[in-house]
């Protein structure tokens, strides 16, 4: 046991100095740059909780809201609290909507089963989490 | 069908659902809605000079690739393409192959919405169409690439390279059937100096993205800066280009595009930090610190990385 701790030693030892020599030769903080990536999906995700925000507004949309007994402030923040995955898989949602048909319709229908599986804390997507929240 | 012994479905059942599965698709919505603004284009567009390449076997994905590809002024053959999008097995290609064999030839595919009216846009401005058609019927698919190179709205007709036609002409009804059931699949293959005409501001920036990955730095700072020309306010253009250029050792002109990013969005803290980085690596300490600070105090997402950023900038700067 001795002998196979003495002959790793310099193995250890050329292994740190080689992660050292490494470390020291990246730029000064290279990773503090914020990638392109992370700036357009931020953008997307605001594009389409403007979207939402749009659809909820509509007249249409809040009366027909309020006739089944749901306050729309209620929906506003349930929809300001969705994080950035959330708001996109709440928008395809939208996209995938019958063209033509009654739109009011289902955009109501998605509004109030947000919801009400948010109350039950049936699924993944409506989670109480808050925007940002380290989910990700 | 009459090859399969278990299935003995009452001839009039089966014509009915035949019947009705035709009547399904007989609507031609976009044909009809793309006819009544043929005003718009009048005259009919052909792009004659698109090359061609007819097929062989089964491979429509190569030659089609190879006939946008060298549509945007590169040249390559499709024997070079075929290794990289056709799968013997599948005796076909598949749409994420050919746009990572495009991706690697420096061009920047971009899938264009689901409508006739951006193919003929496109086609007008002079950029040739690849689509994915299905020929068949849904239930025996036989998927097929060509390129829309023209098209005739007065005649309601559709011009493509396709298979072993140079000139293939289809009216544009039966186009829309067989391209609907290709899932209205279409794409442009550009050069990073062109934008589509019909390019929408994020899925551009995504389509320069994936080219990012492919560290293709060169590249995206060309598209990104032509996308600026378009939405000169867009912050994803500016930090792209940023990004690209640091990436390619020129910290001069990055620091240029994020200081331009800082301009147009004075409250994106992501482009105060990565300028203030910028300006660490030219050892000009005093002035990163102000534009780290910045980062910080705007915060937001990624405020973890900008306190980092800060923290590293004062550790030189307080010696």
């Amino acid at each position: 046991m001795d002998t196979f701790r003495r002959m790793t030693k310099p193995v250890s030892y050329a292994v740190a100095a080689g992660m050292l020599a490494l470390s020291l030769h990246l730029p000064v903080a290279n990773a503090a740059m914020v990638g392109t990536e992370a700036v357009v999906h931020a953008a997307q995700a605001q594009q389409q909780r403007s979207r939402i925000h749009e659809a909820l507004n509509r007249e249409e949309v809040k009366a027909k809201l309020a006739s089944l007994g749901v306050d729309p402030a209620q929906v506003q923040a349930r929809v300001d609290a969705l994080t950035d995955d959330e708001t996109q898989r709440l928008a395809k949602q939208m996209d995938e909507m019958p063209a033509g048909g009654d739109i009011v319709g289902a955009l109501v229908l998605i509004f109030v089963i947000l919801l009400i599986t948010d109350l039950m804390g049936l699924t993944e997507v409506f989670s109480f989490t808050k925007k940002g929240s380290a989910r990700r | 069908m009459r090859g399969d012994r278990n299935a003995r479905p009452e001839p009039g059942v089966f014509f009915l659902v035949l019947l009705l599965a035709t009547l399904a698709g007989c609507a031609t919505p976009q044909t009809d809605r793309l006819i009544e603004s043929a005003a718009a284009f009048p005259q009919p567009v052909e792009l004659t000079a698109v090359p061609f390449f007819p097929q062989e076997a089964y491979q429509c994905g190569p030659a089609a690739l190879a006939t946008v590809l060298n549509g945007s002024g590169l040249n390559v053959a499709p024997e070079t393409l075929a290794p990289q999008v056709y799968l013997p097995e599948r005796q076909g290609s598949l749409q994420f192959e050919l746009l990572a064999a495009a991706r690697r030839h420096g061009r920047v595919p971009y899938v264009l919405r689901p409508q006739l009216e951006a193919i003929t846009t496109e086609v007008a401005s002079g950029h040739p169409v690849l689509v994915l058609q299905n020929l068949s019927l849904a239930i025996s698919p036989q998927w097929h690439y060509a390129v829309v190179v023209g098209f005739d709205l007065t005649h309601a007709e559709m011009m493509l390279r396709s298979g072993h036609e140079r000139r293939h002409i289809t009216p544009l009804r039966t186009f829309e059937h067989t391209w609907r059931r290709g899932d209205y699949w279409a794409i442009v293959v550009l050069p990073p100096d062109e934008l589509p005409q019909t390019a929408e501001e994020l899925p551009y920036l995504q389509s320069v993205l994936a080219l990012e990955k492919l560290k293709r730095w060169q590249d995206t700072a060309i598209a990104y800066s032509k996308a600026l020309t378009r939405w000169p306010k867009s912050l994803g253009a500016h930090m792209g280009l940023g990004n690209s250029r640091y990436a390619l050792g020129d910290l001069r002109a990055a620091e240029a595009a994020f200081r331009a990013a800082t301009r147009a969005h004075p409250n994106a803290a992501v482009a105060f930090n990565n300028l203030a980085q910028v300006l660490a690596d030219q050892k000009r300490w005093r002035e990163a610190e102000q534009m780290a600070r910045k980062a910080v105090e705007i915060g937001g997402d990624n405020a973890d990385v900008f306190r980092q950023t800060l923290a590293r900038i004062e550790a030189r700067t307080k010696n």
